[in-house]
């Protein structure tokens, strides 16, 4: 039988010299799940780019049923039925679904839109490919994961027998991820072939029926199902024995650095996103946060780190009470903060690399006298953290916009290592970063920890806040409903029951746990 | 990207869309005028065509550089003031009532008067910066609104105190000429302005690059949240950087009147040039050094059309017409025409797309 879809020798140098893809071949059986991974810059996305027309290929040959088809255009490949969803989804957001699906091929009456065919013939779509979503609604409305299905309709609705997906989960959280694995399945069941390029190897073994290996430009490997374990995967990508395991903080008595007590938050809306917490974070250790998106947990790391007001309560640290002083002073007092979002908080897109870097040290003599910069020192300042997080960039000049998220978060994360802090506020360190860059960023967070940091860690991964986190708590609404003073017998399974609500530890082993 | 190549690549885009611009007005006088290459050669060689209009084209230059200067300090904090004109007036102002004073007999009206405008305007510039700050006061209205307060304000003091009884009401007496600023060259309005002006580059420049306030000004403009983030006090930067702008629209208030330009007061003597630093900085990417050759070539252009409009048929609003065709090629990021077809032909994709992996 014939493949479904073959690249054979795909070539591809960019204009700027990068050779991206070098003679990469690719087969995709009929109605399977295949995952390309690779690190970032290994190639995939220009890969897939190539198979949606948008780029071309210097050299090679792409079949499609055994037919050499020639892609100039993503309207070619459309029409070749392809379809691609990527990362940044391209809606119009006061649109409703039906309209944004049926856009530039919408179904006519006379010279009108006709909304009601265009409605029904969307929902049909979405209850044959088990894709639920409110036809009628606007899309700016949704939440991320339902305006990815609705990119998914859109590609359905062009009648794309081959789905591209472009790091569908990266903005997902862990319920929509498990929505979405149900959708592909069903897309497969009825003949519809997903090429899928992911990160986090968990879900690409457990939703792939091939996984193909990109490394530095080269196709390195085919694996199914049945072969694929992550430690094997993980090597192939990165080249080497990659540890994604973190020791824990050695047993013992620590200080206590930092007293969070009947905090209160308030959200956007007025509403209160955290009531009543309280906690004791210690030095030397890692406690972790789990919580589904929007329990509250971006708003106690924004209070926290002096971006939102606290309503009731107060936060000391290291003896100073840091409740309500402004951003600097909290830095003063010993806080550093890895931001949830490196690009709209953690950096300066168009400042240099050297100037995010020094952005939380304008205070120090180190670099600024008299109030004048000393530009130096602030390179070499900058020099040396770009080779100690082995951040690869062209200079400490180079604005920091250019770099790839791995890069960027290795910037954010040695910034804010690099001032020894006593309390370390960590979101979401390792969202959308490669293999090799979220064992560094782990590594360096477990040698923070061992230098007596106390570090609050939330993440939307599971398996990153059980690998690293000492202790862990579990905010339901804006509220602890569960707390593990040791961490090691926990399972996913039991945070989750917690995370949804379902069950709240009684309150004394809560306690006991906080202390 | 290294600077050099970012300069080239600029000063490219920038003359591109100056010939573009260029080629508009060549086709509206075409059809305006009767004598159309006479016609457009005033426009294109009028500023050289004499002494006096040469130092006409560099002291405009000089103001518009300063202007421009006002603007970029702003925008570089990404913030929306809009007051220059008002500071010049106030500026001004004070400048005039300084040199006309019995202060004016003296040479100590000059740096006085420069220092007095520069304290007036910074005062302007500052109450809508604070005012946002404290008030959450949108910096563009309470801009634009103050500048009518303060042209008024500027009439009627210029009407009650120091208009003259000979020019009625619409011009004080010509100052001293120790209060006026000394010509470099004879018979021409080159004067003190220029290096005031060189000199305000010189130190916006240091301010921007070499200072802590500078980095923490443009950390600000590049990402405010990212500022508070790092602990900058933004509100700080936001209220001095629009204090210091509105320090160098008002010294441009004393360069104005104490120029030998004009070397009195008169109604309404600024006659909109300020609004015109909005494209020097634009044009400039709000970099100080950048401004001068900006202020040089539109001023160029400026002066060219005013020629225009004395000495022939056209009226020298085309200017306005280039101004806007510049603003938009240089503010939309165009690239040149034909390299996306030219790229297809040649079997590449657009060199202008960055590889991404």
């Amino acid at each position: 039988m014939t493949p479904f879809l073959q690249a054979i020798g795909i070539d591809k140098t960019y204009p700027g010299g990068v050779h991206a893809n070098k003679s990469v071949d690719l087969t995709v059986s009929h109605s399977e799940v295949h995952a390309i991974v690779g690190e970032n810059g290994a190639g995939k996305s220009t890969l897939m780019k190539i198979l949606f027309g948008v780029e071309q290929p210097n050299a090679g040959e792409i079949r499609l049923d055994g037919t050499p088809i020639h892609l100039p255009s993503p309207r070619a490949a459309i029409a070749a039925g392809i379809g691609m969803v990527f990362q940044h989804f391209s809606l119009v957001p006061s649109f409703t679904v039906a309209e944004n699906v049926v856009l530039g091929v919408e179904p006519r009456s006379g010279l009108r839109l006709d909304r009601k065919r265009a409605a029904e013939t969307v929902q049909a779509l979405a209850d044959r490919f088990r894709l639920p979503v409110d036809v009628e609604a606007p899309v700016e409305r949704l939440p991320v994961g339902q305006q990815q299905r609705v990119e998914i309709l859109k590609a359905l609705y062009r009648d794309a027998k081959l789905l591209i997906l472009d790091e569908p989960t990266a903005v997902l959280a862990p319920q929509e991820v498990v929505e979405l694995f149900a959708a592909i399945r069903s897309l497969t069941e009825q003949g519809r072939t997903i090429l899928f390029i992911a990160h986090k190897l968990p879900e690409v073994i457990e939703i792939s029926d091939t996984i193909s290996v990109m490394r530095a430009g080269h196709m390195v490997g085919r694996v199914p199902k049945a072969e694929a374990t992550e430690a094997g995967l993980a090597r192939m990508m990165v080249g080497r024995d990659v540890a994604l395991k973190v020791t824990r903080a050695k047993p013992g008595e620590r200080k206590h650095l930092c007293r969070i007590s009947g905090l209160t938050i308030k959200n956007d809306r007025g509403l209160d996103a955290i009531s009543g917490m309280d906690i004791v974070l210690r030095a030397g250790e890692i406690v972790g946060i789990a919580a589904v998106e929007g329990n509250g947990q971006s708003e106690l790391f924004d209070a926290i780190g002096g971006l939102r007001p606290v309503e009731k309560g107060s936060v000391e640290l290291g003896g100073v009470d840091i409740t309500a002083v402004p951003v600097d002073q909290r830095r003063d007092a010993g806080m550093a903060h890895i931001p949830e979002d490196r690009i709209a908080t953690g950096s300066a897109g168009g400042a240099t690399v050297a100037e995010n870097f020094v952005a939380t040290e304008l205070e120090d003599e180190r670099f600024v006298r008299h109030g004048l910069l000393d530009l130096g020192a602030i390179r070499a300042h900058a020099v040396k953290l770009i080779d100690h997080f082995s951040v690869r960039v062209n200079g400490p000049d180079a604005a920091i916009g250019t770099l790839s998220g791995g890069n960027m978060q290795k910037v954010v994360v040695a910034r804010e290592l690099s001032s020894n802090p006593k309390l370390l506020l960590v979101s979401h360190p390792t969202r959308g970063v490669d293999l090799g860059a979220t064992e560094f960023i782990w590594q360096r967070l477990a040698v923070a920890r061992d230098a007596g940091s106390a570090i609050l860690l939330t993440s939307a991964d599971l398996s990153e806040l059980l690998s690293l986190s000492d202790r862990m708590i579990v905010l339901y609404r804006g509220r602890i409903v569960a707390a593990f003073a040791d961490t090691t017998e926990l399972t996913p399974e039991t945070l989750g029951s917690y995370m949804l609500g379902f069950a709240e530890q009684p309150e004394n082993e809560r306690r006991a746990a906080l202390a | 990207m290294t600077n050099g190549k970012l300069i080239f690549d600029e000063t490219r885009r920038i003359l591109f869309a100056a010939a573009v611009a260029l080629l508009m007005a060549l086709v509206i006088i075409f059809i305006a005028s009767k004598t159309p290459f006479e016609t457009f050669n005033t426009f294109i060689a009028g500023p050289l065509s004499s002494k006096r209009t040469i130092g006409n084209w560099i002291d405009d230059s000089a103001k518009l550089a300063l202007a421009g200067l006002a603007f970029s300090l702003v925008f570089q904090a990404r913030q929306f003031a809009l007051g220059v004109q008002g500071q010049v007036y106030a500026g001004g102002t004070i400048a005039a009532a300084i040199a006309l004073s019995p202060l004016g007999m003296s040479w100590v009206s000059i740096p006085l008067g420069a220092l007095a405008a520069m304290l007036a305007g910074a005062f302007l510039g500052f109450i809508p910066g604070y005012a946002k700050a404290k008030l959450n006061a949108n910096e563009i209205v309470s801009s634009l609104m103050l500048n009518y307060i303060a042209y008024d304000f500027a009439n009627l003091i210029l009407r009650l105190y120091l208009a003259s009884a000979k020019t009625g009401l619409t011009a004080s007496e010509a100052f001293p000429r120790s209060a006026v600023y000394p010509a470099f060259v004879q018979h021409t309005r080159i004067d003190l302005g220029v290096i005031l002006a060189l000199g305000s580059v010189a130190i916006v420049w240091f301010l921007l690059y070499r200072t802590a306030w500078g980095l923490r000004l443009r950390l600000t403009g590049h990402n405010a949240r990212f500022a508070a983030y790092s602990g900058i006090r933004s509100n700080f930067i936001m209220v001095s950087a629009m204090t210091a702008s509105g320090a160098i629209g008002g010294l441009l208030g004393a360069l104005y009147v104490q120029g030998q330009g004009f070397g009195k007061i008169v109604v309404g003597f600024e006659g909109g040039l300020s609004f015109e630093g909005i494209l020097i900085a634009i044009v400039a990417r709000n970099r100080p050094l950048a401004i001068p050759f900006v202020a040089l070539g539109y001023g160029y252009l400026r002066q060219g059309a005013a020629l225009m409009g004395y000495r022939t048929d056209v009226p020298a609003e085309v200017i306005g017409i280039v101004q806007g065709i510049v603003i938009l090629l240089v503010a939309s990021s165009f690239t040149l025409p034909g390299r996306a077809f030219l790229n297809r032909i040649m079997g590449g994709t657009a060199a202008a797309r960055a590889p991404s992996t």
